[in-house]
């Protein structure tokens, strides 16, 4: 019966945080073989798991033939129209071809639509991807601005890592600061700069000043300027198979900077545990038992944990753990689970509560986010709404209702409207308390409506953490 | 491996300074030359050689090469795609308003809308960018002239004679800073030339009217609102301009000039008007009135942008508005004074039609 109940609250978790649920199911297969080996689990659990991951979209079709154990890391690459960023990408999966790595996609691959080869200009996102001897990397080239907030909201493409592409002629230009910005903004920490087309300069002083003007800049943006590896080659002699000295060598090494600088996300597992609830039981005489599936994290039988949200703070210990029928001494993300809690009533305990790792998260009513608003063609919404607007918010298993603010000291706030189509950083404040840290991703829907508007990843939590309403 | 990055930059630096023999640009002096004009490396470089390294003549020459360097690559960017951008608004006088002093400037109007495009929004998102733009606004916007009561409020502009009108500065208007004047196409092609992307001067359009008489009765008066700011809240990626004609009946009634000078009836119009423009930005609007049932009709739209609506399409929030302030009698069968919506612009980025 445990069973029946998981698999059906599963399916309706999935849906009303399909971005989160797709995004760790990397992790999950990942773990599947691993595990496979370590302890003995009902079977259809990971049916369901694979056929899932099989839908998965870009990532299969290159796929299968890459190992998924490499930790992967999303990378973009950012910089002035011309400066060779698809250049690179090409040359980048040339040269790792070559050391069985990628799959060569040549530069009319990447830049696809008729209207784009045209103009010779990159206009939607490209998912590339190739590995390195100890890493596996997505790659993403968008075309601005815009396009890299809505990716990082929707959760389509998440940039962990950058890698900026200066054309040595040019130097950075105006609007590289701009570029600096959105890595940033996207929650990008560290980035690789390439310095491209040196094949055009004769005088190599010249390079150390785009170095230096480079460095300088990264650090008026926060970056680390001094440590930032800067590697500079030629995008084009790597692609065009000529002077190797200054390309394939230079992509490599580039290639080698962005495996040592640029940090991987942790892994799920990695992470404190954090188990969404999705439904209670009391077992007769035994106490009771809250289900979910572990969104991160592990945990063992007799650990310390606290149950918080909808108005909630209370520490107990977790009793047991089982997972369709079987005991087990440890749970992790991933798994679908029954935690059985000492001492804890059955109407003390609610979904949309989390059971996590004590004091690793908050709960907080109050937190600013970045939030993407769906256009009426991706099944948004068609009006525009303004401050003070009252959607549900749904967050794991959470369904709160919420009103929408602009941050403090917006200027001409009581007049500010949001329309379809746009990135807005806003300010939810619930009703009720829920746990929720930077990263947090959640969707927001018209009160009664199905999916009216969405998504975004909350980027700062601010606030108090507290009591029900 | 990135252990000695600072040591040897420092070396790097070292070099460079005990390198400058005059036929070799050194980079110390190329990156103050960047430093003062957002030229290229190469630009730079090219500059000092040709002036022997002296810097103030190394400027000049940059001065004269971005008007050749400019032309040569707005030449080479032409056949681009510049569908991004901005649309930016200028509004000098937006009619008659006593209850703000500094608005007393004409109790006409005078405005203009423009849109300036370029090939990527990090270009758009630019100062150097926000600030043409915002240039080119003032200049249609001082330039217009005045268009008879016949002709329509808002009036389209040839691009091609703007381009060719001199560049004023809307943060100098009186071209304090003495800069040698430039067209709006040569202040084009320089920002090409600094942004390396195509910039096209899309459309501009216009709003010059003096102000109608009897004042005391009749007021024409323009509201604006921007959606999508980056920046600067005078410009978006949607602006809506919005023309209302205000006026009032024969005495008892309140004369328009008294009800204006109410600071409360001057701050609840503003607060209407705004959420007209608001309306015209958030809703498709394609006309003012309809005859039949027409969604894309203003006076038929739910009056969602303005807080105290109640549901009420516009026209019907309008009449209730002004009557409530003693706008409007009737006299013999017939409705005098009121408030109407003249005529609107509304210009999103890359939408056409
Ligand atoms: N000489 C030289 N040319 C290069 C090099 N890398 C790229 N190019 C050329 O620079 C031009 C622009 O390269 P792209 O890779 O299309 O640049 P991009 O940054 O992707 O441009 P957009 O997608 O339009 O923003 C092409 O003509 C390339 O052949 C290089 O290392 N040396
Ligand atoms: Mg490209």
């Amino acid at each position: 019966m445990l069973a029946a109940q998981l698999a059906a609250t599963r399916t309706l978790a999935r849906r009303a945080c399909s971005a989160r649920a797709t995004q760790s199911l990397l992790h999950t297969c990942a773990r599947t073989s691993l595990r496979q080996t370590s302890r003995p689990v009902h079977p259809t659990l990971f049916q369901a798991t694979r056929s899932l991951a099989a839908r998965r979209g870009y990532a299969d079709a290159a796929g299968s033939k890459y190992s998924r154990a490499k930790p992967h890391l999303n990378i973009g690459t950012i910089g002035h129209v011309d400066h060779g960023k698809t250049t690179l990408t090409a040359a980048i999966t040339k040269v790792l071809a070559e050391e069985g790595g990628a799959k060569f996609t040549d530069y009319a691959e990447i830049d696809k639509a008729p209207e784009e080869k045209a103009r010779g200009i990159t206009i939607n996102s490209t998912h590339i991807e190739y590995e390195s001897s100890n890493r596996h990397y997505g790659h993403i080239d968008c075309p601005g601005h815009a396009d890299y907030i809505k990716n990082m909201i929707t959760g389509a493409a998440q940039m962990d890592g950058a890698i900026v592409v200066v054309s040595a002629t040019d130097g950075q230009m105006p609007q590289t600061r701009e570029h600096l910005l959105l890595a940033r903004q996207v929650g990008v920490k560290k980035l690789v700069v390439f310095i491209n087309k040196v094949d055009m300069i004769s005088d190599t002083e010249m390079l150390e000043l785009v170095d230096m003007e480079m460095r300088d800049l990264l650090s008026t943006y926060n970056f680390d300027g001094e440590n930032t590896p800067i590697i500079m080659g030629s995008a084009l002699a790597a692609l065009e198979g000529r002077d190797e000295e200054i390309g394939k060598k230079k992509v490599l090494e580039l290639v080698q900077a962005c495996d040592e600088w640029l940090d991987v996300p942790p892994r799920d597992l990695d992470k404190p545990f954090l188990l969404p609830i999705e439904d209670v039981f009391s077992i007769a005489g035994r106490g009771t038992v809250v289900t979910g599936r572990a969104e991160r994290g592990t945990i063992n039988k007799g650990d310390e944990v606290e149950i918080i949200g909808l108005g909630t703070k209370i520490k107990t210990t977790l009793t047991g753990i089982e997972s369709f029928h079987k005991e087990l001494d440890r749970g992790e993300a991933g798994d679908n689970m029954g935690a059985l809690l000492r001492g804890i009533k059955r109407e003390d305990v609610q979904r949309g509560q989390v059971l996590v790792a004590t004091g690793s998260i908050k709960a907080v009513k109050t937190f600013q986010a970045q939030i993407y608003v769906l256009t009426k063609d991706e099944g948004g919404r068609y009006t525009p709404f303004m401050a003070s607007y009252q959607p549900q918010i749904f967050i794991r298993t959470a369904d709160i209702s919420t009103s929408l603010q602009w941050p403090e000291g917006t200027a001409d706030a009581e007049d500010k409207m949001v329309m379809p189509g746009d990135n807005v950083e806003m300010v939810c404040k619930l009703f009720h308390d829920v746990a929720a840290e930077p990263g947090t991703r959640f969707t927001i829907r018209e009160g009664g409506k199905t999916r009216s508007w969405n998504t975004r990843r909350a980027s700062s939590c601010g606030g108090h953490a507290s009591s029900s309403c | 491996m990135f252990a000695h990055a600072a040591g040897r930059r420092a070396a790097c630096l070292a070099a460079a300074r005990s390198y400058s023999t005059p036929a070799k640009p050194s980079i110390k002096l190329v990156a103050e030359l960047r430093k003062r004009t957002e030229v290229s490396i190469a630009k730079a470089h090219q500059a000092l050689a040709a002036t022997n390294n002296d810097v103030p003549a190394a400027l000049a020459w940059l001065e004269k090469d971005l008007q050749v360097s400019g032309l040569a690559k707005a030449a080479k960017v032409q056949d681009r795609d510049a569908s991004q951008g901005l649309v930016g608004t200028a509004v000098l006088a937006r009619g008659p308003a006593s209850a703000d002093p500094a608005d007393t400037a004409g109790n006409g109007l005078r405005a203009a809308l423009v849109e300036l495009n370029c090939e990527t929004d990090f270009v758009a998102r630019g100062e150097l960018f926000a600030t043409l733009l915002a240039d080119i606004a003032h200049t249609a916007a001082f330039l217009t002239d005045p268009a008879p009561a016949s002709a329509g409020l808002i009036q389209p502009l040839q691009t091609e004679a703007l381009l060719e009108a001199p560049l004023l500065s809307a943060a100098d208007p009186y071209g304090a800073a003495g800069k040698a004047s430039q067209t709006i196409a040569g202040a084009m092609r320089d920002l090409t030339a600094k942004v390396g992307e195509k910039i096209s001067l899309r459309r501009a359009a216009a709003v010059a009217r003096e102000p109608p008489v009897p004042l005391a009765t009749r007021a024409l008066r323009l509201a604006h609102y921007l959606h999508g700011s980056v920046g600067r809240p005078t410009q978006g990626r949607i602006a809506g301009l919005v023309v209302t004609s205000l006026s009032t009946p024969p005495a008892p009634s309140p004369s328009l000039a008294d009800l204006l000078s109410r600071p409360e009836f001057s701050a609840d119009l503003d607060k209407l008007e705004r959420a007209l423009a608001r309306q015209v930005v958030g809703f498709e609007t394609k006309s003012i009135r309809s005859a039949e049932k027409d969604e894309a009709a203003l006076y038929q739209q739910s009056f969602m942008m303005y807080p105290g609506a109640n549901g009420e399409n516009v026209e019907a929030v309008l009449r209730r508005w002004a009557k409530e302030r003693g706008m409007v009698a009737e006299a013999e069968g017939e409705t005098h004074g009121g408030l109407e919506v003249l005529e609107f612009a509304k210009w999103t980025v890359g939408v056409y039609n």
